[in-house]
């Protein structure tokens, strides 16, 4: 009984936090949130562009005060961009710094065997942390208190840097073959978000939470634009809500997602205007959708949508 | 139960891996059982991972949990969590209940005493396994079984005792009670059914379609028979997607490399990569939808429906007596409409292959290159006309690849009016292509080739 009760209150608790800092979550995101903790696993967000994937990242690292660390995919991201580079330059410098060194260390020994012995009383630096550069994922695994690491638009990445990530995400560890395997001592918060160009692998689905976050209902979308702008009209945040849904119901190429929504609002209150109407509603459509096409086929719809929202 | 449940999930075909069932019982181990809406929204979170799966998985949630009575849900929970301390003295409880129900039914019934007599059901179910049920036609040996294995025959024989003594009222009683009990179980067994068999059937039909003729499928499938070839087309495009991509990076161009570093003295400082050139692959698809094939046009229209979907520059022609470009219907129409469009516009027919093929000619003829593919389904039967091999012979010279599909096996050519014979000289490939497997191997051969 205990547990479950627990495990309720905490996630309503995080449910709250999470509003705080400006994030309206339902209850499966917040539930989602709590088990990635729980069980230190990655959660896989995926749901159409601009519904605040990224955003729960960007919150529950706020929430949780620890750092962010983003890594935007793309094609041909490889893992010296995302894990570690040398730092070639400095390791240039080293040289030169190395060859004046060695000759005042090896003058006084006699041999060639002597100097290469008295080299090896020196650690091997050249391939060591001081030369690397972190990139985020192993910025991520070096944090010391832990980190939210964002791993934006997987789907966008090739199959093979998915496969190079599936060690860091089931144990949160990374091998880099001059050093040894870096293991992070507190293992950080993983997202990983995807807009569905591709299936992302199973192997890869398998070791995450699987997080789907559609369009929000009225109730919760109203929720949003309320705590995103909050000197926005009642009447009109009614309005503009009930528009967007119910566009989002038509049969568009684009359907407008909460962020539009967010721009919309934002550009009828600079207009100064109080509530919909057809003529400023047909000026600023193509803030809401994105396709000419779109735009055409709403404009004739405008007069009964505006009624029904109103009402 | 929860591996019932888990059970239940893959008979309705979401993939399950043994990770994920024990990360699921981890989970329940930090949710607990009692709040049904963070039960679902967690276990979904773990079990379900794509938009569809989530769907069925609801759905399955719902009719698996109203089956469980909150009472044996939570024995049954606690056998599954073996792991936890309190499952010993929760099995000996369970085992009680058992013993108290297994020798009861009689008494049970006399009490009238419905809550106790579902729980002894449900209870009795465990024992006997129902989850394991496969087809429908087992339902009244599980139904038996249970009704067994909760003492009936204690009960059959008082009836039975009853009977011979002649007390009527009493006979009459127990017989109606019997008979409601028997209701019950039956319906618990089939709610069991739909839940682990939800999809069995459909998947064991589909396995069958797969590998039937095409000729012989008949109307009432065509849902599923466009599924299956949606399906076939998506893994098609998931698969030459990549290949395409992979095409693009290049080599290292050393000559243009070294040309452009002269300007540093020759040091190679900048890269030069070598450009591969992506053929943008055309292909002209020629579908014979006359009478002769009336059975099989229809699937074949389908499949050039799903190579409209693959390849970006598809222009796709039906004829029988006369022949007209159908791309346009197949880019516009959801699949179904432009099917029957297509075939009321251009079908059932006589053949006239020599006048097709003409006009085809006539057509595309100065758009076919050294890139294009022509595609041409049909039997190849030309009702003794005119075939017009010359003109496809033309066509041929100048085009890339030209590929015929009939849906005869390959006995049957150049049988009566089939002139395979003198098509088959003017094409690089003839393949007899007939069922859905067929199919899938010849689309993804095309893709390679154009890509």
């Amino acid at each position: 009984m205990t547990e479950s009760s627990n495990a309720d209150k905490a996630i309503t608790a995080l449910k709250d936090a999470l509003k705080e800092h400006d994030y309206i979550a339902s209850q499966n995101i917040s539930t989602a949130v709590y088990l990635a903790q729980k069980l230190s696993k990655p959660i896989l967000v995926e749901g159409p562009p601009g519904v605040g994937k990224t955003e729960l990242a960007k919150a529950t690292a706020l929430l949780l005060n620890k750092s962010m660390i983003r890594l935007q995919c793309y094609e041909g991201l490889d893992e010296s961009k995302a894990l570690y580079e040398w730092k070639y330059g400095k390791q240039l410098l080293y040289t030169q710094v190395l060859k004046e060194k060695l000759s005042e260390l090896t003058s006084d020994s006699e041999s060639l065997k002597q100097s290469v012995e008295k080299l090896n009383e020196f650690d091997d630096t050249f391939f060591s942390a001081d030369f690397l550069e972190p990139r985020p994922l192993l910025k991520a695994l070096w944090a010391e208190k832990g980190a939210v690491l964002l791993i934006d638009e997987i789907d966008k990445s090739d199959l093979e840097f998915e496969a190079f990530l599936l060690e860091i995400l089931q144990d949160y560890q990374i091998s880099i073959p001059e050093i040894g395997t870096v293991k992070s001592s507190v293992p950080p918060i993983v997202f990983l978000t995807s807009n569905n160009t591709r299936e992302i692998g199973d192997a890869l689905k398998r070791r995450c939470l699987h997080l789907y976050i559609p369009f929000p209902d009225s109730k919760l979308e109203r929720e949003i634009v309320r705590s995103r702008i909050p000197n926005i009209e009642a009447t009109l945040e009614k309005q503009i809500v009930t528009f967007v849904q119910e566009i989002r119901e038509m049969d568009l190429k684009k359907v407008p997602a909460v962020s539009e929504t967010l721009d919309w609002a934002k550009a009828l209150i600079l207009l100064n205007v109080h509530s919909l109407e057809s003529n400023i509603v047909r000026s600023t459509l193509n803030v809401l959708l994105k396709f000419q096409d779109d735009i055409e086929y709403i404009e004739p719809e405008i007069p009964t949508l505006i009624r029904s929202a109103a009402r | 139960m929860i591996h019932d449940f888990i059970k239940a999930l893959r008979a309705s075909n979401i993939r399950i891996s043994v990770a994920e069932t024990m990360e699921a019982i981890e989970t329940l181990n930090h949710v607990g059982l009692f709040n049904r809406q963070l039960l679902k929204d967690s276990l979904s979170l773990v079990l379900a991972k794509t938009r569809d799966d989530k769907e069925t998985y609801s759905n399955c949630f719902d009719l698996f949990f109203t089956m469980a009575t909150t009472e044996t849900t939570e024995i049954a929970a606690q056998d599954s969590l073996d792991a936890t301390p309190a499952t010993e003295n929760k099995k000996s409880h369970s085992d009680e209940l058992q013993n108290e129900g297994s020798s009861s039914l009689l008494e049970l019934i006399e009490k009238s005493d419905q809550t106790a007599l579902a729980e002894n059901i449900a209870i009795a179910a465990q024992q006997v396994q129902l989850s394991n049920i496969k087809i429908f036609t087992q339902r009244g040996i599980y139904a038996r079984r249970i009704l067994e294995q909760m003492g009936v025959s204690e009960l059959e024989r008082k009836i039975h005792d009853l009977a011979r003594v002649g007390e009527e009222d009493a006979y009459n009683y127990l017989k109606l009670r019997k008979a409601q009990t028997l209701e019950s179980v039956l319906e618990l067994v089939d709610k069991n059914l739909l839940l682990y068999t939800a999809n069995s059937g459909a998947n064991l039909r589909q396995e069958i379609l797969e590998k039937t003729p095409l000729a012989r499928i008949e109307i009432r499938d065509f849902k599923t028979m466009h599924e299956l070839v949606k399906k076939l087309s998506k893994r098609l495009i998931s698969i030459h997607s990549r290949r395409r991509r992979k095409a693009k990076r290049g080599v290292l161009d050393v000559r243009q490399t070294i040309r452009k570093n002269m300007q540093f003295d020759g040091v190679l400082f900048n890269t030069v990569w070598k450009k591969v050139q992506i053929d943008r692959p055309k292909v002209i698809a020629v579908c014979d939808v006359s009478g002769s094939v009336a059975q099989t046009a229809r699937f074949l229209l389908m499949f050039l429906y799903s190579v409209h979907e693959i390849i970006p520059k598809v222009r796709s022609f039906a004829f029988s007596n006369q022949l007209g470009e159908i791309t346009s219907l197949f880019e516009k129409m959801p699949i179904e409409i432009a099917l029957n469009e297509a075939i009321n516009q251009w079908g059932m027919g006589s053949t006239d292959y020599g006048g097709a093929l003409h006009e085809l000619e006539r057509l595309v003829g100065d758009e076919i290159d050294s890139k294009t593919t022509v595609l041409i389904l049909g039997d190849g039967r030309s009702n003794y006309g005119d075939p017009g091999h010359l003109a496809l012979k033309r066509m041929h010279l100048k085009s890339k690849n030209v590929m015929w599909l009939n849906p005869e096996p390959r006995t049957f050519w150049n049988t009566g009016d089939s002139e395979m014979n003198k098509f088959n000289a003017s094409c690089d490939r003839t393949e007899s292509c007939r069922s859905i497997r067929h199919l899938e191997r010849i689309v993804s051969d095309i893709a390679r080739r154009t890509v």
